[in-house]
């Protein structure tokens, strides 16, 4: 058979993937749960931007992605895709929240208290190399406080908003079945808030971050204070088909409120799964710089969106792998012709700009 | 007489009155917020003449050449233009398709500001071209040979026509947009502020370019300045505006040898 | 009755991998999308295990067509064996229990990147092509929320403008692939980055056409019998590609698109690049009978 040259690709294939899945050995119930436990903040990481809660499953994601966090991500997400939707769970306020930590750089001191939780804010950032060498790093045991913080603290807005310090906007009153779903719709703009929030909930840590971080550093006209950061366990409330109302466990959750000074105090809010203290903090800056008319990539909501995607950009960006060369033909055929009309008329031939195929 | 009239001095009719009126907008009132920027304006354009509408900044003239250009639409008022196609109809009820098809086959416009009216990366033959072909011109030699001699017509030299706006000087980039204004012989042409900004010289030859133009193919202009010596250069005819309304209007000869209106007098006696 | 009457076994997939809902949504917007020829119908696009610019717009319409009595046929650059094809259609028999062929005629969905095949497609046949970039307009709007006020207006001159300007420049026009057309009279589609040589296959084709973006969200369709015109100057004529002359070195055919193989002498060899219908030839050159199809090109030249 005369084509078998460009045949095989299906062996190739199998063999490659063969080859990515016995570099990673085998992978068991003990690998999964030792990621789990040892690497939550990744495992935190993987659910935020797959949407979809499951401690275990992502575990099992980034175990057979070896840790190529776009490929977990999309393993998350294509299994998430397959699941019907069985209920919508009750809105909760942020006083509901189990509350582990809750900063505020707006005030020194706030209505509950700042409460610093576990951070590594304040750390030395120095290697434990002894470990390397067969030393333990035990760490030192928590002294616990005098006073516990109560679980559930007052939202900070609220003080704020009874101060008149903070403009109140009316909720809107709309069945949770009816909240605008970004999962099920598609995202057009100008965006429902609903889908933006969603978005940027989902978005890809490092690209919110990068474009958070230009509004901050001066592209944009935002100044961003923490109004309040929040890592805490959200109850996830669902309603018994008998009219009951129960509650189906916690699931991680980080959210904050930037704030920014222009005629009036304006906030930015974001939350996602998970905790994941710079990804909130970028997004609630996008949430609000892109309500802004500064002409910046991150002021521009389709802009942010769009880019911040993380199976879309990883996927694309990785396309470019593919073979390309019927549009390559195509190009080439253009190229020459002009070649030859120079060649005819006797000119020097140029440098010719080629349209560029999409893809 | 109404109470808009009171306000306005209106003298002797202008000499071509043989024609029926090229444009009419009649009480036009457009409010942004609070502001009132035009106040029941009516606007007169008669076939080949200059009108010339002059005012300070937030009289509203600029507001009004943009509903001309159908850009903006007006709280009240209604717009006509002598077109065989739109005899009768208000043209401020068009949809943005239609009037979208109305500019680009009926009017012609040059801003101040070239970047609104051209695209800076696109070939100088492009940007006159794009206004035929959006017009349903797809012959590609006569669209090259029209935009040559709309080019001509304003006086650009032709042999530059496929360079990009980007690449030349204020002067030039505003014969490019009028170039572009006038390749499809608009019924009415447009000029917002169209030599502000140039030197002096330039402006001097832009503006001999506009008059030859007017000249030779009687076009119908409207001409928005806050400069009195273009309007006096320019306009057989002359608006002024402030604050939302026409406080004076007349020949322009009238308007600068004998104001009536005591804010059109302090503007010709401030600028001689 | 019990629950337990009402409700399916638990399986780890639907039938199709999306499930149902997923699909009732693209089977409207597909209705949609043939309702309104060449229009960009905006889609929610569900996340398949296959990543995004992989074909997952294509899979999902594949997806939502298939049932078990489907013949399915994938292919990438004309090539049914190219990696990418072989993987999309080895999903498609895992998760549908789908037919696989790489014979054109026998295939009721074709699923492709890049291109037509040559042999003529039937009424009971659907081509669905993957898109990487839906919008025509991208190259002169990359906001795609004013994009689609243009295309509202049939607003397209900076479209013909972008054409001026490459015979301006190059006294040729240089558009490859995805060449800008007019559907149905109304809208400008891309017809995803199919070289030239195809686009005419889709003029008043006796089959349907489904173009899906997934990255993109965005599903555009061809029905049967409808114009498909490029967009040209009346006095520059389409150009196809310059493939009508060149002979395929492996079966000695000639007329048909080309990939080119470059050799070390400087030359180049030319082999079909609609490999199944390279194949077919190959075979019956040895001795086997099998039947190929009607071509929409003959002697290298379609009309």
């Amino acid at each position: 058979m005369a084509y078998v040259a460009t045949r095989g690709g299906e062996h190739a294939i199998e063999q490659a993937e063969r080859l990515f899945r016995s570099d990673l050995g085998k992978i068991s119930a003990a690998r999964v749960s030792e990621i789990k436990t040892s690497l939550p903040y990744l495992v935190d990481r993987v659910m935020g931007e797959a949407s979809l809660y499951e401690p275990d499953l992502a575990a099992l994601a980034l175990a057979q992605a070896g840790g190529e966090l776009s490929e977990a991500v999309l393993l998350l997400r294509a299994y998430r895709t397959t699941q019907p939707r069985i209920g919508y769970a009750k809105t909760i306020e942020q006083a509901d929240l189990f509350t582990v930590r809750r900063i505020s750089a707006a005030f020194k001191d706030i209505p509950g208290g700042q409460i610093l939780g576990p951070t590594l804010d304040y750390s030395h950032r120095l290697l434990r190399v002894e470990v390397l060498t067969g030393e333990d790093y035990v760490p030192e045991p928590v002294i616990a406080s005098e006073t516990p913080a109560p679980a559930e603290q007052p939202s900070l807005t609220a003080w704020q908003k009874a101060q008149g310090l903070i403009a109140d906007h009316a909720t809107d009153d709309v069945a949770p079945e009816n909240i605008p779903d970004l999962t099920r719709e598609p995202l057009l703009f100008p965006a429902p808030r609903a889908h933006k929030l969603q978005s940027l909930a989902r978005a890809e840590t490092g690209g919110v971050l990068a474009l958070g971080y230009s509004t901050m550093r001066g592209y944009g006209d935002i100044h961003p204070t923490v109004n309040e950061l929040r890592l805490a366990e959200a109850p996830v409330r669902l309603r018994h088909p008998n009219g009951t109302v129960f509650n189906a466990g916690r699931v991680r959750v980080s959210q904050a409120e930037i704030i920014t000074k222009s005629a009036k105090l304006e906030l930015g809010f974001s939350a996602t799964f998970g905790w994941n203290e710079v990804k909130v903090i970028s997004a609630a800056t996008l949430d609000r710089a892109s309500a802004q008319d500064a002409p910046h990539a991150a002021s521009t909501e389709e802009f942010v969106l769009y880019h911040t995607e993380p199976v879309e950009s990883s996927g694309f960006c990785i396309h470019f792998k593919l073979p390309h060369y019927v549009t390559f033909q195509s190009s080439l055929d253009a190229i020459r012709r002009v070649k030859a009309d120079n060649v005819e008329n006797g000119k020097a031939p140029e440098p010719v700009n080629e349209k560029e195929p999409a893809l | 007489m109404g109470a808009a009239d009171q306000n306005t001095i209106t003298r002797q009719k202008p000499r071509l009155m043989l024609a029926e009126p090229m444009l009419t907008m009649r009480g036009i009132v457009r409010n942004f917020g609070d502001v009132q920027a035009l106040r029941g304006v009516d606007v007169t354009v008669y076939p080949g003449e200059v009108l010339g509408i002059v005012g300070e900044s937030g009289s509203g003239k600029s507001t009004l050449l943009r509903m001309m250009n159908l850009e903006d639409t007006p709280e009240a008022g209604s717009y006509h233009l002598s077109l065989p196609d739109h005899q009768d109809s208000n043209l401020f009820s068009l949809d943005r398709f239609q009037r979208r098809m109305l500019r680009a086959r009926h009017i012609g416009i040059v801003y101040q500001n070239p970047h609104i009216g051209l695209l800076m990366g696109h070939t100088s033959s492009g940007n006159v071209a794009e206004r035929l072909l959006v017009a349903g011109n797809r012959n590609f030699a006569e669209l090259r040979e029209r935009a040559r001699l709309s080019l001509a017509a304003s006086e650009f030299p032709v042999e530059r026509m496929d360079a990009t706006p980007r690449e030349l000087s204020g002067g030039m980039q505003q014969r490019v947009q009028l170039a572009k204004a006038i390749a499809l012989e608009p019924a009415v042409l447009l000029l917002d502020e169209p030599t502000t900004g140039l030197d002096v010289s330039v402006q001097a030859l832009v503006l001999d370019t506009l008059k030859r133009l007017q000249r030779d193919r009687a076009i119908t202009m409207v001409l928005v300045s806050h400069d009195l010596g273009v309007i006096r250069t320019m306009a057989d005819r002359v608006v002024v505006m402030r604050r939302g309304e026409v406080v004076e209007q007349g020949l322009a000869d009238q308007i600068f040898q004998d104001p009536q209106h005591p804010y059109t007098q302090q503007l010709v006696h401030a600028k001689l | 009755m019990s629950l337990k009457d009402l409700t399916k076994p638990w399986t780890a997939f639907n039938y199709g991998f999306l499930d149902e809902s997923a699909k009732r949504e693209l089977r409207r917007k597909m209705l949609k999308a043939i309702a309104i020829p060449g229009y960009q119908v905006p889609y929610a696009s569900r996340e398949v295990p296959m990543a995004r610019g992989w074909g997952t717009g294509g899979l999902q319409v594949t997806l939502t067509l298939l049932k078990p009595d489907a013949v399915v046929k994938v292919i990438d650059q004309g090539a049914d064996d190219s990696v990418n094809a072989v993987s999309i259609r080895k999903f498609f028999n895992r998760v549908g229990g789908s037919a696989e062929t790489e014979d054109t005629s026998q295939a009721t969905i074709i699923q492709s990147r890049h291109r037509v095949p040559e042999e003529k497609l039937r009424a009971d046949q659907v081509l669905v092509l993957q898109v990487p970039n839906p919008e025509p307009l991208r190259p002169v709007q990359p906001d795609m929320s004013i994009a689609r006020e243009m295309h509202g207006d049939a607003d397209y001159g900076q479209l013909w403008l972008v054409l001026y300007e490459q015979l301006v420049k190059s006294g040729r026009i240089m558009q490859g692939t995805e060449y800008p057309s007019l559907v149905n009279g109304r809208y400008v589609i891309t017809p995803s980055p199919i070289p030239r040589w195809d686009v005419k296959k889709l003029h008043q084709a006796e089959h349907l056409t489904f173009l899906s973006a997934g990255r993109e969200k965005r599903i555009y369709a061809i029905p049967p019998f409808t114009n498909v015109e490029p967009l040209v100057f009346d006095d520059v004529p389409y150009r196809v590609e310059d493939h009508q002359d060149k002979t395929c070195y492996r079966t000695d055919v000639t007329g048909f698109f080309m990939n080119e193989l470059p050799q070390e002498d400087g030359s180049s060899l030319y082999e079909l690049s609609d490999s199944n219908f390279g194949i077919k030839h190959l075979k019956n050159s040895q001795g086997e009978t099998l039947t190929i199809g009607e071509t929409w090109y003959k002697n290298g030249r379609m009309d």
